[in-house]
This record gives structure tokens, sequence and C-alpha cells, in this order.
């Protein structure tokens, strides 16, 4: 095989990364996307919603100011709830439960998914198996179901949701950490540095970590959007924490305090339409960044448009 | 003269940019190539060779725009783009692409993928497909009983010969092969360029070869182009372009390739390809070239003919020494 | 027969999560929660019971023998008697079982009928007004929570439609005259629709964006091109090769979808008081009727390990390349 030398470095031998590269690979394709961008916007509202709660509201949430089941108007934007609350008041409290709880379990899980998978996929071999074996079987356990009844048996605080939710989704982050370990392992930088004589703990920290960080960003957003959903589950079963208000809450309470026969749509509709919200835009901002670090969706060589001709000058005929 | 059996003139590709520009990866290349004749098209990555071949089949995608003609036979079949192309797909016109090891759908047997097009175009159906395959698996050296086999059940040489016979299942005239034996060990390939020359010999198959493997291109093709930046930039006979090189970019080439007989020291051409978004003035390769002059900034050269069926698009062709 | 050490594995695993399912219930039923299933702090029980369940549950013994006593019941189909009734699980289980598998049969159908169909279309015409349109109505119902959704639909379409929003049969039916087989048939299934209905939408969403994502990647393999460039027409390559190739990843993922499709069938059999197994969850969490819940949960667990064997041996089936 004789290439042709072209002075431009071969692909495959990437430089060693630098702490910049790391963030850039994520953020610029997110800041590219016009719908990512506009789905940071959205969860930046929310956000703020969340950290600005206590200030916007005054006193308890849950206060009875208002009528039963009272409609929209201008004193309440959103009409009150079941038990006379302003659900504007609920909901801007209860973004700020549900944000903690989707925030706080999706870190857990991360966590846990991310070492699992960083060692089962930088040592290999025995560990790997052990690890991978273990996370088949809970893969197996259908997710929803064991997180409702470690609910019903374990109580109802917020703080046990959390764990429950992060506890359950570690190995889905577990195996694509696992794969991308593997894959940096095996890159020539870090098979230098071994030859050098760094350490495990060392090659894991430096090298392994950066590469390995920007794709657990990536799944950790999804995450918050799955820890959210499933807390509408929980919740909704009755089996949240009776003390804090938080979305999935208000749509139990829509539930169980007839808002249907009572006609509220104002009382159903926006927490559901906030859930959606946030799911959707951590759902977007997640789906892009890990687009970006795993660009399998190249080029299709199927389209239902086609190539232009454009019209050329005839030559003339000698 | 033989007839050509294809002719292309003056053939542009560009390719619509995200960032809103135009690539214009080929940039009027003009070919012909008659039957029997075996031409070996060379460069390093990037300089339009795979796209000129892609596009004689039409397969481009919707980003790209194409100017020129190609003539098959005297037709013009790029006139309405996918609908006067389409036709001769495989009929007259196959490829064997880059990389065929995975060229095969993985989860249909082989004898039924080279069967396909023979039903598709119907050359042949039924019992009478099934002996073809068999015959062409034969023809490229594989045991016809293999026909019942998985792509991931032949090595990586066999799915390369596989693709061979699928790509002359429906006797075309003309073979497109885009580095078709990279990433095979040496004895497959000489055996797979052996049996290329065999059929272009026997059958009258033109082929067209695109590799940046030039000892090949020296071994197998009766002629060769030199493509630069989207033009081609040397084209002649082989024993010209080897014994008599008239283009500082092909002489640069043929420097580059290491050769186990040779004393010098490999010499490899510093700086890279020139980006093909915006227009070049001047002579693309003058920036690397070590005989550039003033004159090659700011006039670019034409092809023009040095010799019996040889073009070189450099100011001082003629004047180039004769490199043995 | 091709890999029947492949099949054997499975069923080896199948067999071993079923295993691990069974401890795990065991584990959280018992132990960890100080066994709620006993009836030690149950209110509403007789001292008799409460003695009766200290008896067969072997409460005075050693956790290891409990647990092998545990075993050899489930052996025989004794899932041991609910706190509330102190009758039988495995009697109150049956009849909630055989409401709610229709249901769920049709909401996942719809969904993998209108996902499949609404995927593949988006991928194929990517980037046009029908992908678009595809995506964001995947995404939406992806994120619409199924309880939610369910009450939108009470709330707006159920009275529209005319259709009933409770329990799975008219009450009133049967008792002025003996209702024919039709009319029974018909009464199910207009109770069964929006539950199902509600379940299908947000599975549909789901499973639209995986089969897209599938397709999209097949789309872009070498075999398409290859394809194309045989003069297939574009929804012949998407039919014989695409399809085929993409069903691999989606039936992976919609095995691991099922905790998504209990979880929502759960929810929504509440909002709909449809009397299914998910209703009778929730009545057993909200009575504390622990050994039901613990009959339930292993119940759904075992289907899920079995559905997940049969997609693994669907898989195998369809994938050549599987064999080890």
């Amino acid at each position: 095989m004789s290439p042709v030398q072209t002075g431009a470095p071969p692909v495959d031998e990437a430089p060693s990364p630098t702490r910049s590269l790391k963030w850039r690979a994520i953020a610029a394709p997110v800041l590219r996307n016009k719908s990512a961008m506009v789905a940071v916007f959205v969860l930046g509202v929310f956000v703020f919603l969340a950290l600005a709660g206590p200030l916007l509201i005054d006193g308890d949430p849950k206060a009875k100011v208002g009528e039963v089941f009272e409609p929209p108007s201008r004193e309440f934007p959103l009409g009150t709830d079941g038990g006379g609350a302003s659900m504007t008041a609920l909901l801007v409290s209860g973004a700020r439960v549900s944000l903690l709880i989707g925030f706080c379990a999706a870190a857990i899980s991360a966590l846990i998914g991310g070492t699992v998978g960083i060692l089962a996929g930088f040592f290999g071999g025995k560990t790997d198996t052990a690890l991978m074996r273990t996370t088949d079987y809970f893969l197996v356990i259908p997710d929803v179901p064991l997180m409702i009844v470690i609910a019903a048996l374990f109580g109802r605080s917020t703080w046990n949701i959390i764990v429950i939710i992060g506890i359950i989704y570690w190995t889905f982050t577990a195996r694509l950490i696992r794969a991308q370990t593997k894959s940096v392992r095996e890159r020539v930088y870090v098979q230098r540095a071994r030859a050098l004589g760094a350490g495990n703990s060392r090659l894991i920290v430096r090298h392994v970590l950066p590469q390995v960080t920007p794709l657990l960003v990536a799944n950790t957003v999804l995450l918050i959007a799955y820890a959210i959903f499933a807390e509408t589950f929980i919740t909704f079963l009755g089996l949240g924490d009776p003390s804090t208000i938080s979305w999935g809450r208000l749509i139990e309470n829509a539930f169980t305090d007839d808002a249907i026969i009572n006609e509220a749509w104002w009382a159903v509709i926006p927490p559901g339409i906030c859930v959606m919200f946030v799911v959707l835009a951590c759902t977007i901002i997640g789906q892009t960044m890990e687009d970006a670090l795993n660009p399998r969706l190249r080029t299709g060589h199927l389209s239902v448009r086609r190539f232009r001709v454009l019209p050329s000058p005839r030559r003339q005929e000698p | 003269m033989t007839p050509a059996l294809l002719e292309v003139e003056d053939l542009n590709v560009w390719f619509d940019l995200p960032n809103g520009g135009r690539l214009h990866a080929v940039q009027g290349v003009s070919l012909s190539i008659a039957a029997g004749t075996r031409l070996g098209m060379v460069g390093e990555s990037g300089c339009g060779k795979t796209t000129t071949v892609l596009a004689l089949m039409g397969l481009l995608p919707p980003t790209a725009s194409v100017s020129g003609r190609i003539m098959l036979e005297g037709v013009d079949v790029l006139e309405r783009g996918e609908q006067t192309i389409s036709p001769h797909r495989w009929k007259d016109v196959a490829m064997v692409f880059q990389g065929a090891m995975n060229a095969f759908d993985p989860v249909k047997r082989i004898g039924e993928q080279i069967a396909e097009p023979m039903e598709l175009h119907g050359v042949a159906t039924g019992k009478e497909a099934a002996a073809r395959v068999r015959s062409l698996l034969e023809t490229v050296g594989i045991s016809p009983d293999r026909a019942r086999s998985y792509p991931h059940e032949l090595s990586g040489g066999m799915r390369q010969r596989a693709a061979i016979a699928m790509a002359l299942a429906c006797t075309p005239r003309i073979l497109l092969a885009d580095e078709p034996t990279t990433a095979l060990d040496v004895m497959v390939q000489a055996q797979i360029l052996e049996l290329l020359t065999h059929l272009s010999d026997e059958l009258g198959l033109a082929l067209v070869f695109v590799t940046h493997d030039l000892p090949i291109v020296a071994q197998t093709c009766t002629h060769a182009a030199v493509m630069y930046a989207g033009r081609i930039v040397e084209q002649g006979p082989t024993d010209a372009l080897y014994h008599a090189t008239r283009h500082p970019y092909t002489r640069l080439l043929w420097a580059a390739t290491p050769d186990l007989e040779s004393q010098d020291d490999v010499v490899s051409i510093p700086g890279v390809p020139p980006r093909l978004d915006h227009a070049i003035v001047g002579c693309p390769f003058a920036p690397r070239c070590d005989r550039a002059e003033a004159r090659c900034v700011a006039e670019r050269p034409e092809l023009r003919t040095v010799g019996e069926g040889h073009v070189s698009a450099c100011h001082f062709a003629e004047s180039l020494e004769v490199v043995a | 027969m091709r890999g029947t050490d492949y099949v054997v594995k499975r069923v080896l695993f199948a067999i071993g999560t079923v295993l691990v399912a069974i401890t795990l219930n065991f584990v959280l039923f018992r132990s960890l929660s100080g066994d709620a299933v006993s009836a030690l702090r149950c209110r509403g029980c007789s001292q008799e019971f409460k003695e009766y369940q200290r008896r067969t549950l072997g409460l005075d013994k050693s956790k290891w023998e409990q647990y092998q006593i545990y075993l050899g019941d489930l052996a025989q189909g004794d899932m041991g008697r609910s706190l509330r009734t102190e009758e039988p699980v495995t009697s109150i289980l049956w009849e909630p079982l055989k409401t709610t598998v229709p249901m769920v049969a049709l909401g996942t159908l719809f969904a993998i009928v209108f996902g499949v169909a609404t995927g593949v279309v988006a991928a194929w015409r990517r980037g046009t007004g029908a992908d678009k349109a595809a995506l964001w109505g995947g995404l939406g119902f992806y994120s619409m929570p199924p309880q939610w959704l369910g009450l939108v639909i009470v709330l707006f379409i159920a009275g529209w439609l005319g259709l009933p929003t409770a329990g799975v049969k008219d009450p009133t039916l049967g008792i002025l005259d003996d209702p024919g087989a039709i009319e029974v048939l018909v009464d199910r299934l207009e109770h069964m629709i929006l539950p199902a209905l509600t379940l299908g939408l947000v599975i549909f969403g789901e499973y639209t964006l995986i089969v897209r994502s599938a397709m999209l990647e097949t789309l872009g393999e070498d075999y398409i091109l290859t394809s194309r460039a045989k003069g297939l027409k574009n929804w012949s390559t998407v039919w014989k090769h695409g399809f085929r190739n993409a069903l691999l990843p989606v039936i992976t993922l919609v095995a691991l979808s099922l905790g998504f499709i209990i979880g929502g069938a759960i929810t929504v059999e509440y909002v709909f008081s449809y009397p299914g197994i998910g209703l009778l969850i929730v009545e057993a969490i909200d009575q504390r009727d622990y050994p039901v819940l613990q009959a339930a949960f292993l119940l759904l667990t075992l289907s899920v390990i079995v559905f997940n064997l049969l997609a693994d041996l669907l898989y195998f089936r369809l994938d050549p390349r599987v064999t080890e």
C-alpha cells in the first residue's frame, strides 16, 4: 500500500484532547440548532421560575384564595384548583419540586451509571462481565412497575422518590458509557500514556474522563426527561410526598378532585403542558448533543429529491 | 480508432454546503473510454475521482448539481438527470464500490442479491438466473455453492469478488471500480486485478479504476488520468504517463511511491490540496509545486496535447524533463 | 441447527432472570420492608387470619427457610392471600388479567402499526414536511404523561365520540334481556377503545422516533447505495433492503419499552376506572394489600421476561449474523 503523503495527519490519530474541546463538542451543535436553542430557552424559563418561585409567590401556594374550580380570570390567570388555590401559584412552586426531582434523580443515575460504565469499559475482563451481567438482569425487570412497588413499600418522601428514580435508570447510562470507554481505551494517546507508565487512576481521570464526559452530559439531560416523567407516574398513583407539590401531584389532584366532572380544564391542562414542555426540551437538547457525538445519522443514500442538472452550452460541431 | 463507448464532456459537479456556499467538486472533466480500455483515475483523497465516477451513474445526493454531457454510445444520458440515467444502471454501467465488503445486504444470501438485478432488468429469472449466478461466481473464483451463503460468512476478499460478480450480473459494457483492492492483502489484490484485466481483454469490458495506488495503475491500466482539485491535470496512455511524465504533480506522485528496488528516499508532497468552495485563480497545484513560477499563480493552465493521446495541464508541460 | 447454543443461552438467561425476579420480589416484600405481606400491621384483619399468615409464611423461621417456603408455594401456584378479602391471590388476579390483556394488546398494536408506518415514511422522506410532522408528532406524544392524555381525552373527546369513560361493561346490559354475543363484544370494545387509544398514542410517539431513527441509520448503509445503483426504485429499496435491516434494532428497543407500556397501562386503567391488573395494583397500593401487589408485580415481571425472550428469539430468526 502506498498512500500518497499529503502532509495532513491521518484522521485516526487525534491529538490528546484539551479541556476546551470537551465542552465545544456538545455546546456547539446545540447552539447551531434552532429547535435546540428554543428548547434551551424554554428550559431556562422553567428553571428561572423554579429558582425565583418563592420570590414570585407570597405565602403558601396551597392556601385557599378563591372559590373551588374558579375559571381563569384577571385575578387568577389560570383559575383555581379543587381546593381553591391559585393554579398559577401551584404551577410555579410545582416547577421547583418537579425540576429538583428531575435533576437530582438524573444526577444519581448518571453517577452510578457513569461509574459502572467506566469501570466495566476500562478494566474489561472479569469486572466487565460481572458488571454487565448484573446490568443485563436488571434491565429486564420492568422499570416503572419496580419504581411503583418500591415507592409503595418504602414510603413517600421526596428524597425517597429521587433515590428510587435514580437507581432505576442507571443501566441505560452504564451501557452507553461502557461502549464509549472501550473505544477511548483503544485510542493511541491512551496507549502512549500507558506505555509511559501512567497508572490506572491517572489514565481514567486525565484521559478517559474528558472523552466520556460529553456523552455523559448528553445522556444526563435525557435522563432528566425520564425522571420528571417517572415522577408523574409515581405521584399519580398516590405515592408522592403528601407535603410537597409537584406537577405530577397537580395532575393527580385534578383527577381525585373530580376536575373533569366540573369541567375545570384549567386544573387539568396546564400541569401536563408544563411536564410536556420540559420533557420535550430536555429530549431535544439531549438528543442533539448525543447525535453530534455519535454521528451515525450521516447522509442517507435515498432521497425523494434528485440531484439537479444544469444546462450546459452545447459544443460547436467541428 | 475504435468509437468511444463512453464520452464525458466538460462534467462539473457542485455540492451545496450547509452554510450556503457551494463546493465545486468536479471541474470540467472530460474522458473518452473505448471498449476494452482500462482507465485508471488517480489522485489524493478529495480530488474528485470518486464523485466523477458516481456521477457517471447518477448516484449523486440531492445536494448536488451537475452540468456537462455523459454520452453513452452517442446518447447524452445526463440530459434529464435521474430520469435519463437510471435506465442504464447496472445494464450498461455497473459499479464496484469502495469498501465493497459492505455492499451486501447482511440479511440476504449472496446468490439472491446477485440475481436481483437480473430479475429487475429482465435479463433472467428463476432457474436461469440461479444458473447465471453460479457461473458468475465461478468466473470470479468463488465456489458456486457459496451462493447460498450470507455476506458475513465470506472473507473480505471473497466478498469483494462477489461484488464484482454482482456488478457483472447484467453484462454491462462499463465497469466502474472505486478502490476495489484497498484493505485487501497483496495476494488477493493480485488475483482481483488479474481477474479484471482478464475480463476486460476477453469481454471487451471497459474499466474505470479509481485508486490512489499508482503501482496498480501502472500494472493493470491501459490509460490513466491524474486528478487534482477536481480537475484532470494529466491524462493519457499509462506508458506515457509513467515514462514521459508531463506534469509536476504526476511526477511527485510517482516519487512518493515507495519502491522496493530503488535506493531513493520516499518524497512526500508537502502542503494540502486547496479548498474547493472558492474559485481558484491560477494553477491549483502552484502552492505545492516545485517548479511554480509567477505565471502559474496568475494564469490557469489548460489541458494541452503533449503526445499521442496524452494531455497535460501545465504551462511547462513540454519542457519538463522526461523521467525514466 | 444453526445457533442452538444461542437459543439455549437465551433460555438459560431468561430462567436466570426469572430467578432474580423471584428473589428480588422476596427481598422487597419480605426482608427489606419487614414482611409487608404478613398481616402484622393490618388493621382490618382478624386475629385468626394473622395467625394463619404467620403459620403459612413461616414468620417464626429464618429468612432463608422463609425463602424456601416461598419458592415452594410459587411452584404450586400459591401466591398467598389477600389481606383485604383473605381470598387466594391467584383467584383475584385472573379476571383483571383477562380484562387488561386485550386492552394493552389493542393499544400496543395500534402503536406498532402506526409507529412503524410513520417512522418509515419519515425516514424515507427525510427533510420534507412529512418527516418534520412525524418527528414533532412523535416527540409530542412521547412527552405526554399518559394519565394526563387520558384526562384530556375524557375532557374533550369522549363526550364528542360518545364513548364510555369508565368501567368495562355497561351495567344496564343484561338486565332486561339476554344480550347476544355480538352485543357483549361491542360493549366490551366500546369500553376498551379509549384506554387503549390513550396508551397507544403515547407509545406510538416513542415508536415513531425509534423506527425513524433505525431507518435513517439503515438508509445510510452502503448496501442501500448499491441497491440504488442496481436500478431499484426508492420504495423498492426501502421495502426489500431497508425495512428488514431496520427491523432488527426496532425489536430490541420495543422489548426495552415493555416496562413503560406496563406503567402506562397502570395509569391509564386508573384514569378510566378500567378494571384490569393496573387498577387492581392501584387499589392494592391504596389499601396496603401487599400480597396482591407482590403477586401482580411478579406476574408482570415474568411476562416481560417472557416477551424479552420471544424478542431475542425473533431477532435470532431475522438476523443471520447471530450465531454465538
